[in-house]
């Protein structure tokens, strides 16, 4: 059985990638189950989606095993900057035997040096860019294409039927433009046709048994589903689901932080000695305060293209946050 | 292959479309609202015949499905865990109404705390409310299941109205293979509902669910719907094997996996045996005796069926989806109540309580409760009822219960509990 | 509307649709107004009933109604509503029932339900506009239980759950302006001591689809604590002194259908009630007095004459 977790941001079609190469298996003579795995689907937000898939043994025979693959055979990350996210659990469970394919526009040996992998690493070269990551057009039927031809046992045809019965009701411009970018990806990725492998069940013999334990009582004091802290969601760092970044040109800013700071549906931007300060920590991108602000001060720019220049500025010591102290 | 990938929430949808339904009274909740979409779509497209109206609340859909169906027209609806405790009230009084209808339930947790992954507490919670209640492992039974549910409520020797449970995520946005039946095989399985003498109409004037006064009249009515209920049974076994004549697909009261020659059993209902059933595959690679029994239909109650398929096992291990404060498993309960006394039932049941919410159980936890369960058997005594939970997770809610600024007395020594044969669970 | 049938109290039906023999309190006013509803109704009605006092008009083996009858729950009889009314019009549509064989559908409720635990299925069904009548027996307590107080209790009146020197603290709700605020076909205040103006209303209701809402005042002798034989009287008193103004709401507009000119005290309504005993013995209670007739004359300054 092959077990595929894909992994990627809330909007860029995750879900549907899942369904489509759950679709093309189908055709392709597999039993299949997929699902999406719902929990924080917003914009943005990491999330994934699993697809099983068995060769079929007779009509009605369906896959026994259910929920989340922890020992995945094939993983695919839609965008690379959720591997520095630890929450988004991308790499959870993988070995030797796994194959690890991410849509990126870095090189396989960069990957491969940063998170210090046993697994096969695979690089699907990333389409064009967008602004706006959370809307990459056809990520998703890119990605399932690259994994189609990775999997090695679903033909192009499968493939473009696929994305056609799955996509029907977005018309027929869409499942054109989507076909062309996952037919393109399977091509790009021919030389590693069949690469992924089959996984094997874990077996009843010589298994690691549980580590159950009695679960202790505990006063309802200690054991009601309550919070006896305040406002500690501010260690939850919605900051990850970015992926614009408002920018405050402190120079033409109007020090009107009333108007960005009190629309800032987050509350996100704080306001120190006069000034509005962005927390990115927590800012999820949803660029209200560049569509507020008075004088044009704020700009959105790519979240991945801002990480890059973070990163730049850190090896020169340079910062781009506002010397508030000057002001 | 005429199998098409669907959820089951589009599953269940179709098994109400070819079904026919006249009316749907809806109401939306997490994990059913797929299901109520989809049939709303397709009224508005024209594809499916029928009345959708979306009602305030769940008390009232089921009031509404029940006026309905009491007035002489098809109805399905669908509901969820909160959903079907708001309504509880009426489950238990549109059951008395004896007028047959389908209600689908999604599995999930209950509150508190709020939560939105499946156990069987609020299906178990309207075990005794009069609705039959079929429980599905996969998206083909999901669909199966409405049809036979619609053939079993309307059948004149019955009329009740019945539940078809599917799990929350783990069917609900699951895509598994289903086969659409061909409609016109369905309406030979399920011609369009006759409701005789179930009407409200000028020519016929008709009082419906009036009061009684005094235990005498109230046992009498009560107690026929009970037998009613368990006449069921018996119409179930023939409309399972009309299905099966007809669509091919084996659909008994009880799916016995692998139990012929087996010592030990998994007992458990819901989208979870199909883990069980992968398990006892990969037992029996290991030489292992083992097998499944999982109850389709839990109201009525099959309990010869089951007797008999237990009938020289050695060993149950009951696993229990829910959890009765104070009790433990509601299926563990009842299984030892219908086995008591019975000449060749099983010595030993053994009791796990897992799966709660959502929570996962895994192939070695499986392997392992055959262990338990064998481990019971050679000692000829069971071991107290175990919570599937590990010491990783109990480490994982102290980390969360840090966050919380739970006061925690470190003076005070946890009470671990002394029979605990696991060691290794330490103290934070 | 100019060409009702029913002009003046003899034109009022003289043959009664609903059968005696039920257990209803003596001297009910709840039941008078059902009867003289149900009279101008007619037979060809389905009642939804929610639990109440009313729960009791059958009682297994017998039933009032020529017509038929459905007890649902008390929070949901419009949703049960709402279900026989699709029912129906499915069943008209597919032919499967000839026309004739169609009913009114009708809600039947004490204030119980409907100015508390029915509300939310009252106003869901008027958002769905449903084409069925409401009607509220209101006797402003959960009278089958002993008459506690509910949020129909009138000021000051001693319940069974407020039976201090003061009565109950609320004030009763003003259910018709909840209702009129959902713009509904048509929604009516009665009371069975004033059967011209109930029947015309009903007759007019008749006439119109969509929710129709009625509430009738239901002078209670169990729980108003009263001699059964004044119910007529203490209901044209509530009518009179202006407690309880008769008006309808149809089109956006509200009319009242009686103007009570030179308004006797409302104290002349209270102390004919056992409830309100308290205001008169062992002292008149001056304040509390002056509190309700101060309410009732507010409301009268804000009615222009139609």
């Amino acid at each position: 059985m092959y077990r595929i977790r894909i992994h990627g941001r809330g909007g860029q079609g995750i879900k549907m990638a899942s369904r489509i190469l759950g679709t093309a298996l189908f055709r392709s003579g597999f039993t299949v189950q997929d699902a999406p795995k719902y929990g924080a689907e917003r914009r943005g937000a990491p999330i994934f989606s699993t697809v099983r898939a068995a060769r079929a043994t007779g009509p009605g025979q369906a896959i026994n095993e259910r929920g989340i693959i922890h020992r995945p055979d094939l993983v695919v990350v839609a965008d690379d900057t959720l591997l520095a996210v630890p929450a988004a659990g991308t790499l959870l469970g993988i070995d030797s035997g796994s194959v690890v394919l991410v849509n990126s526009h870095e090189k396989a040996a960069t990957w491969r040096e940063r998170l210090n992998l046993d697994a096969t690493l695979l690089i699907l070269p990333a389409g064009e860019e967008v602004e706006d990551r959370a809307e990459l057009p056809h990520v998703g039927a890119t990605c399932a294409g690259a994994a189609a031809c990775l999997l090695g046992v679903i033909e192009p045809e499968a493939l473009a039927a696929a994305i056609a019965e799955e996509l029907a009701g977005l018309g027929e411009p869409v499942v054109e433009k989507n076909r062309t970018r996952a037919l393109a990806a399977f091509t790009a990725m021919m030389d590693q046709r069949g690469v992924v492998r089959e996984g094997t069940a874990i077996a009843a013999e010589g298994f690691t048994p549980p580590s159950w334990i009695e679960l202790p009582f505990e006063d309802a004091s200690i054991s009601a589903p309550d919070i006896r802290a305040a406002a500690n969601s501010v260690q939850v760092r919605t900051g990850l689901w970015r992926t614009l970044r408002p920018v405050i040109d402190y120079d033409h800013c109007g020090k009107c932080w009333w108007v960005c700071s009190t629309f800032c549906p987050d509350s996100a931007i704080l306001v120190e000695n006069g000034l509005p300060v962005i927390d990115y920590d927590h800012c999820k991108g949803c660029m209200v305060c560049v569509g507020v602000c008075p004088p044009h001060a704020i700009a959105g720019i790519p979240e991945y293209l801002a990480q890059a220049q973070d990163a730049l500025e850190t090896e020169t010591g340079e910062s781009n946050g506002p010397d508030t102290a000057d002001r | 292959m005429d199998q098409t990938l669907l959820t089951g929430n589009v599953a269940a949808a179709w098994g109400a479309r070819l079904a026919a339904v006249d009316y749907i009274p809806a109401f939306p909740i997490t994990p059913q609202t797929e299901i109520i979409e989809t049939l709303g779509a397709w009224v508005d497209t024209g594809e499916m015949p029928g009345r959708m109206v979306t009602l305030e609340s769940e008390h009232s859909m089921l009031t509404a499905a029940g006026a309905a169906a009491a007035t002489g027209v098809r109805v399905f609806s669908a509901t969820s865990s909160q959903g079907l405790l708001h309504a509880m009230e009426m489950l238990y009084t549109v059951s008395g109404w004896r007028a047959p209808f389908v209600l689908v339930n999604v599995s999930r947790g209950l509150s508190a705390p709020i939560t939105l992954e499946a156990d069987h507490n609020d299906i178990l919670a309207a075990r005794d409310s009069g609705f039959l209640q079929i429980h599905c492992a996969d998206c083909q039974e999901v669909l199966d299941g409405v049809l036979l549910a619609y053939r079993l409520a309307e059948d004149p020797g019955v009329r009740l109205p019945v539940l078809v449970n599917l799990d929350g995520f783990y069917l609900s946005f699951t895509r598994e293979p289903v086969s659409l039946p061909d409609p016109a095989a369905v309406a030979r399985f399920l011609p369009p509902f006759d409701p005789g003498n179930i009407r409200f109409a000028a020519s016929a004037p008709e009082s419906q669910a009036v009061a009684v006064l005094g235990g005498s009249p109230y046992s009498y009515f009560r107690y026929e719907t009970h037998l009613a209920a368990q006449n069921a049974l018996a119409v179930y076994d023939r409309v399972a094997g009309e299905f099966e004549s007809l669509f091919g697909r084996q659909r008994q009261a009880v799916e016995a996996y692998r139990t012929g020659d087996a010592d030990i059993v998994f007992y458990m209902m819901g989208s979870f045996a199909t883990k069980a059933r992968e398990a006892v595959d990969r037992l029996r690679e290991a030489g292992q005796k083992v097998g499944l029994l999982r109850p389709r239909l839990l109201r009525p109650f099959p309990t010869d069926a089951i007797a008999a398929a237990l009938d020289g096992v050695q060993g149950v291990a009951v696993i229990d989806q829910n959890l009765s404060m104070g009790q433990g498993g509601v299926l563990h309960t009842e299984l030892a109540a219908s086995l008591y006394g019975r000449p060749g039932a099983p010595a030993i049941l053994t009791s796990f309580i897992g799966g709660l919410g959502g929570r996962e159980i895994t192939p070695e936890e499986f392997y392992q409760m055959v262990a338990v369960t064998r481990e019971a058997v050679t000692a000829g005594k069971a071991p107290p009822p175990r919570l599937l939970y590990t010491e990783a997770e109990l480490r994982e809610i102290r980390k969360l219960q840090a966050v919380a600024q739970v006061e925690r007395e470190e003076t005070t020594p946890l009470r671990w509990s002394e029979d605990s044969n696991q060691g290794g669970a330490g103290h934070e | 509307m100019s060409d009702a049938r029913i002009k003046r109290m003899k034109d009022l039906p003289s043959t009664h649709l609903l059968g005696t023999g039920t257990p209803m309190c003596s001297g009910c006013g709840g039941l008078e107004a059902l009867h003289e509803i149900y009279d101008v109704l007619g037979e060809k009605t389905v009642f939804v009933n929610a639990a109440g006092c009313m729960t009791l008009l059958s009682v297994y083996p017998f039933t009032p109604f020529r017509g038929s009858w459905l007890y649902t729950a008390m929070a949901s009889a419009p949703a049960g509503a709402q279900g026989v009314r699709d029912a129906l019009d499915i069943l008209l549509e597919q032919g499967r029932i000839p026309p004739e064989d169609d009913l009114e559908v009708v809600v039947l409720t004490g204030d119980g339900s409907a100015y508390g635990m029915g509300m939310s299925a009252t106003s869901g069904a008027m958002d769905r506009n449903l084409d069925f009548i409401y009607l509220c027996y209101d006797n402003e307590g959960y009278g089958n239980t002993g008459q506690q107080y509910s949020s129909a209790t009138p000021h000051g009146a001693a319940t069974s759950t407020s039976r201090g020197s003061r009565g109950y603290p609320g004030y009763k709700k003003d259910l018709f302006a909840v209702w009129a605020a959902h713009a509904p076909a048509y929604v009516a205040t009665v009371i069975g001591s004033e059967p011209l103006d109930l029947a015309r209303k009903i007759e007019k209701a008749k006439e119109i689809r969509g929710p129709r809402m009625i509430i009738a005042l239901s002078p209670c002798p169990t729980g108003w604590d009263y001699d059964p034989k004044l119910s007529v009287e203490i209901g044209k008193l509530a009518v009179s002194t202006g407690v309880w103004p008769l008006k309808e709401y149809i089109d956006g507009k509200v009319t009242h259908t009686r103007l009570p000119h030179d308004r006797p005290p409302v104290e002349e309504y209270l102390k004919l009630q056992g409830r309100f005993a308290h205001l008169f013995e062992p002292a008149r209670d001056e304040e509390l007095l002056a509190d309700i007739q101060a309410r009732v004359d507010r409301y009268w300054e804000n009615v222009t004459p139609a």
